[in-house]
């Protein structure tokens, strides 16, 4: 019986076939630009949290208490060592690098900007965040006067590759020490600390020049996949400041969660309208076809029938538009995934936030999942309006009225 | 959109930076004391007499280490007129302890900062920099005064200094990194620029807000990018569901067509009497919801939204509010009721169109 109610009512979804095309446009075009828009959010997000904790947080980063709040390179860690070798052996721990910063001036030879001198190991750098990727120029041979600037930072002081950066801040001992580099590198980590006021060098030399122990570090930053590893390296670490990525970067975790917002208002609109549609379509639908109703109401046919003829008919016509929508989203996503939307017209301004001059979209399984039940949700609510009409037929009345 | 995009940018302008500078043409390309304005009452008495002109003031920057006893940072000290400089930007209402308006080794600097170097009113700090003909500068200054405008970047690195005191120490009499100035109409801001220039000496150059603010701008841009296509997605929805109800709306209604061809009625005619119902039904739609919009818009610009602590969170981008407002623009709701018309419109040629297929005959039939 199921079977000739389901093919009675793929016929019917498909009869007035201009009305049917055109709910199948609308929801698949909706739906193809609303998932390109979602995929697109997405890997703005991922890509700004990808760099950030590559470049600098990791999941989780390590501090000295009050580091933070005066970044201050007497707040810093003595025992380094150590608690790198602690950190390694917990379960999870991919990779953890260490850092000793120095806030300072640079200067060029007709300009001068507030800055951070970083010093890091480039290797380890290279497992932690693989650092190499973020060099727009040059490479991080650094030899023995070397550095590697941030693009921003570069731009403001007009400097380029081959170009000396005098870097002069106050030592451990308190004296104003000056330290000459020559650029071997300009990093573009859409990181806007980073890009904007640091200047990397090998950690030794910073710490010489620091006139700090070579075992201190300012930040021990930290990789895992594991969340209860974050946990564990919060409580073992208690005596220091540990955050994880959120609570050093509220920022960035805000705009993540707008962003999500945004796509849920952008989907449940969408949807809304989609509902809308199908309302009309099937509720016009039904309305041509009352005498049709009543007829089979009058042969015997139960209502139960009739309403699962009805939500198949709303349910295929979704579906047609779910499939198309479907295609026409993921042709789009694939595209933006894999070529990106090139904003570099608008390379300052995506700079000045922190995002890449091409943004590249994600495609997630759960934008058509989701995507999928909102339809089958919006296709059955649809006809309850029109079925609440058919259920208070009276069969005799409608055949006389219509004959 | 508009609204949050012109509250970040006439923030950003009213603070401190102006609708527009003027500089010398290498100054922002090449920097440094060797592209600097050296003869500043030249321009001002060109700036005086230039209708549109609202204040307008000179500023010399320069970067070097401030010290104290346990702390250094570097610093931006720039040199002002802080009478001239309280009617063009924000910093005088941005004083949070001390006085403003100091003489001699006073200096006016950043909350940030002043806690970075952990300074204290009337406490001391050295700073070591360069004079403008290059010579080595140091001197001991005092803290008389704190400022917050909620920009980290500048809070946390800049400081002021009379201009008297800092032109004889810097040796920077009649001289500007740069002249900042304010306009009646900030929309006026390009025309005003282009009349300045034909007047100004060949080796000035005259930058607008959109220059001087061009990142900000240009991520505005994208942000309107973004808002637009959210925008043509909405637009994209509700063309077709107006379309598939006056497809339907039509559809039922092809045996009257029918009959109304059969006693003469031209498809022209009905197509115009289309046309008629849309509009009716387009204006009616518009009639309401026209001024509820506008309401909304104008409601929420007096009593925008607040997003407590947002300025907090995206200090290092420049927001320094936590109000987020609309913008009542009777553009910007004429061309978006323009648009809904237009839609309106458009969606009735496909039903025009279906209609017109049918014969009279055909149409009469038509069940």
């Amino acid at each position: 019986m199921y079977k000739t109610i389901i093919n009675i009512a793929l016929k019917n979804a498909y009869l007035r076939k201009s009305r049917a095309i055109l709910l199948i446009l609308m929801i698949s075009l909706s739906m193809g630009v609303m998932l390109s828009i979602e995929g697109l959010y997405d890997g703005l997000a991922a890509n700004m949290i990808d760099k950030s904790k590559r470049s600098d947080s990791g999941e989780i980063s390590i501090y000295a208490k009050e580091y933070r709040e005066n970044k201050d390179m007497k707040f810093n860690i003595k025992n380094t060592q150590d608690i790198i070798t602690e950190l390694k052996s917990i379960d999870g721990v991919s990779s953890v690098v260490s850092r000793f910063s120095i806030q300072g001036l640079s200067q060029s030879a007709t300009k001068s900007y507030p800055s951070s001198l970083v010093g890091v190991d480039f290797e380890d750098e290279e497992v932690f965040g693989k650092f190499s990727e973020f060099v727009e120029v040059g490479d991080l041979n650094l030899g023995k006067r070397g550095c590697a600037i941030g693009k921003e930072l570069a731009k403001n002081l007009k400097l380029h590759l081959g170009s000396k950066v005098i870097f002069t801040a106050r030592d451990a001992h308190g004296d104003i020490q000056s330290i000459m580099f020559r650029i071997k590198a300009i990093i573009n980590s859409t990181n806007i600390t980073i890009d904007n006021q640091t200047i990397f060098t090998n950690k030794s030399r910073v710490l010489s020049y620091a006139g700090v122990a070579q075992n201190t570090s300012t930040q021990i930053a930290i990789r895992t996949a594991s969340n209860s590893c974050i946990t564990i390296i919060k409580d073992k670490f208690q005596n220091y400041d540990a955050k994880d990525f959120k609570e050093l970067n509220p920022m960035l975790k805000q705009m993540q969660d707008m962003m999500k917002i945004f796509n849920k208002v952008t989907f449940f609109i969408v949807m809304f309208v989609v509902f809308i549609g199908i309302l009309g379509v099937m509720y016009v639908s039904i309305l041509d076809r009352v005498r049709e109703f009543g007829i089979m109401l009058a042969l015997g046919y139960k209502y139960t029938y009739i309403r699962t003829q009805v939500i198949f008919e709303a349910l295929f016509l979704g579906l047609g538009g779910f499939v198309f929508g479907s295609i026409l989203g993921f042709i789009l996503l694939y595209i933006l995934k894999h070529h990106g939307l090139d904003l570099s017209k608008f390379a300052d301004g995506m700079a000045s936030f922190g995002m890449a001059n091409i943004l590249y979209a994600n495609i997630k399984l759960i934008y058509f999942t989701s995507s999928f039940f909102a339809i089958i949700f919006a296709s059955i609510l649809s006809v309850f309006l029109p079925l609440k009409k058919i259920k208070n037929l009276n069969p005799t009345e409608v055949i006389k009225a219509d004959s | 959109m508009n609204g949050s995009h012109n509250s970040m940018l006439k923030n950003s302008l009213e603070v401190y930076t102006g609708a527009m500078a003027i500089y010398q043409k290498d100054y922002r390309d090449e920097g440094g004391y060797d592209y600097l304005i050296y003869d500043n009452a030249k321009i001002f008495t060109i700036l005086e007499k230039e209708n549109g002109v609202k204040e307008f003031t000179s500023r010399v920057e320069t970067y070097g280490i401030a010290s104290t006893d346990d702390e250094s940072s570097a610093m931006m000290l720039t040199g002002i007129d802080f009478k001239k400089e309280s009617k063009i930007s924000k910093l005088k209402t941005a004083l949070k302890s001390g006085i403003y308006d100091s003489s001699g080794a006073c200096l006016y600097m950043g909350e940030s900062l002043a806690k970075k170097l952990s300074l204290k009113l009337q406490d001391e700090v050295s700073f070591v920099g360069t004079a403008i003909d290059y010579s080595f500068v140091a001197d001991i200054f005092k803290l008389c005064g704190t400022f917050k405008t909620g920009m980290y970047e500048f809070d946390s690195s800049s400081a002021f200094l009379n201009r008297a005191y800092f032109d004889e120490l810097f040796y920077a009499q009649n001289t500007s990194s740069y002249i900042a100035v304010s306009v009646n109409e900030l929309k006026q801001s390009d025309l005003i620029a282009k009349n300045i220039s034909k007047k100004l000496p060949q080796d000035t150059k005259v930058y607008t807000w959109q220059e001087l603010m061009k990142a900000m701008v240009e991520l505005m841009k994208v942000d309107s990018i973004f808002g637009y296509i959210s925008m043509g997605l909405f637009f994209l929805v509700i063309f077709f569901v107006i379309m598939i109800y006056g497809f339907i709306n039509v559809s039922s209604r092809i045996k009257e067509f029918g009959t109304l061809k059969s006693i003469g009625i031209s498809d022209r005619d009905i197509d115009t009497l289309l046309f008629y119902e849309i509009i009716i039904l387009t204006l009616s739609a518009v009639i309401i919801a026209m001024p509820s919009s506008a309401y909304l818009a104008y409601y929420f610009e007096l009593h925008p939204f607040v997003i407590e602590g947002i300025s907090e969170i995206y200090k290092d981008y420049g927001i320094i509010s936590d109000e987020i407002p609309t913008s009542f623009d009777l553009f910007t709701i004429a061309w978006n009721t323009l648009v809904i018309v237009v839609l309106n419109i458009l969606s009735i040629i496909y039903p025009i169109y279906y209609v017109r297929r049918f014969t009279p005959i055909e149409a009469m039939r038509h069940v």
